[in-house]
């Protein structure tokens, strides 16, 4: 990969334009965004960029990555987006998956390499030495049993409708900006992301239920 | 590491991109030299992880439910069975209210199922019986016999098509017999 196709991805990347963020503006037509950017637009890609950077780099943040890293991967993912649609490789964009799943990949290939050049040295050199990595969350308990599910929607069952709607809005793999699900519930930002936390609250608490 | 521990709801804030950027860097910043607090923000992305698979899993539950197209008619027979279960028991409770004196009594066997009586007397079998088995002769054979009055004895009956078989019990005599052969 040329240094040249990563560095213009970060000088975007670290320049998120408003709805970079969750709270940011309503987004641009998804489709159309993907259908240019398959086209090679760049400002598609930049749009697109900046409105799952955030995403991409909390999912890494949940397997273990460190953060300056995980903004490192997810440079690289999008990088890697860019070069397979120049090379013609890339025939559909379905964000964030695509990218979820890129950087899923990069973070697992990093590791490998990690673990299999470490092996040789001490111990204190190993990986896990300095990631922060909670031995407890393992790959397995990354997946939700199907207690845990069960019990997480029945939780969130018992929230009032309207926060049942925030939180799909603002969870259900759209990736709406928190001031679009606010325009959509009819709320205020402040209170979308009251009522997130409240759920969240709740949710937790159902999750960690059986936790030992 | 001078700077304060991240609070969970800080690392909440953070995750749901709800942190100015200044804020958020001095986070990030903070997590690189703090493990402890490193943990923190991993604890919390995790979960916000889990919670959009609860997202995702409910809408895709009632995605699945919405998807499954049941024909009409599968309903019809739950309704049906419905009215049938409500005209059998009008028509039990109808029988009980009008007509109690025959429900008290119970009814016989004949009065239920009326059944054809048999003949007393079973018409005898005739005494004088013949076999015509031989195919070349069996016209002639059995046209002499009923005008000698005697009745023709087929293998599998009187007057069927015959059948000569093994276990026809016709006497190995009576096969090679020109005329009319006495059973």
């Amino acid at each position: 990969m040329g240094v040249a196709l990563v560095q213009p991805v970060r000088s975007v990347v670290r320049q998120p334009e408003e709805g970079a963020r969750p709270g940011g503006n309503a987004p641009e037509d998804e489709a159309g965004l993907a259908r240019r950017a398959l086209g090679g637009d760049r400002a598609a890609w930049n749009t697109l960029i900046s409105r799952y950077q955030h995403r991409v780099v909390v999912s890494l943040l949940a397997r273990g990555v460190r953060v300056d890293r995980a903004h490192e991967l997810a440079q690289e993912t999008w990088a890697r987006l860019i070069q397979q649609q120049q090379k013609g490789q890339l025939t559909e964009l379905r964000l964030p998956n695509l990218a979820l799943t890129q950087a899923a990949f990069l973070a697992a290939d990093e590791a490998r390499r990690a673990r299999r050049e470490s092996l040789a040295g001490p111990v204190e050199e190993l990986p896990e030495a300095h990631q922060p990595v909670d031995p407890s969350v393992s790959a397995e308990r990354r997946l939700l049993s199907e207690e845990q599910l069960a019990r997480a929607q029945v939780a969130l069952r018992e929230c009032s409708s309207s926060a049942q709607r925030v939180f799909q809005l603002a969870c259900d793999g759209q990736e709406l900006p928190h001031a679009e699900v606010a325009a959509r519930a009819g709320l205020s930002v402040q209170r979308v992301r009251q009522i997130l936390c409240e759920v969240r609250k709740k949710l937790r608490g159902a999750l960690e239920e059986e936790a030992p | 590491m001078n700077q304060p521990h991240i609070q969970p709801a800080d690392a909440e804030q953070y995750v749901l991109g709800a942190l100015e950027p200044d804020a958020a860097a001095a986070l990030e910043a903070h997590t690189l030299a703090c493990p402890p607090c490193a943990l923190v923000l991993q604890r919390e992305a995790l979960l916000e992880e889990q919670l959009r698979e609860v997202a995702q899993a409910s809408v895709e539950e009632a995605r699945l439910e919405a998807r499954v197209i049941r024909p009409a008619r599968w309903n019809r027979p739950r309704v049906a069975a419905a009215v049938g279960v409500v005209m059998a028991a009008a028509a039990a409770v109808t029988l009980l209210v009008l007509r109690p004196e025959q429900t008290a009594r119970p009814g016989t066997q004949d009065e239920d199922f009326p059944m054809m009586a048999l003949p007393l007397e079973l018409p005898e079998v005739p005494e004088r019986l013949v076999a015509c088995p031989d195919l070349t002769s069996q016209e002639t054979c059995a046209s002499e016999a009923l005008a000698r009055g005697l009745l023709v004895q087929y293998p599998q009956g009187v007057g069927e098509v015959p059948r000569y078989e093994g276990h026809s019990g016709i006497p190995t005599d009576a096969l090679s017999a020109t005329g009319p052969y006495p059973l």
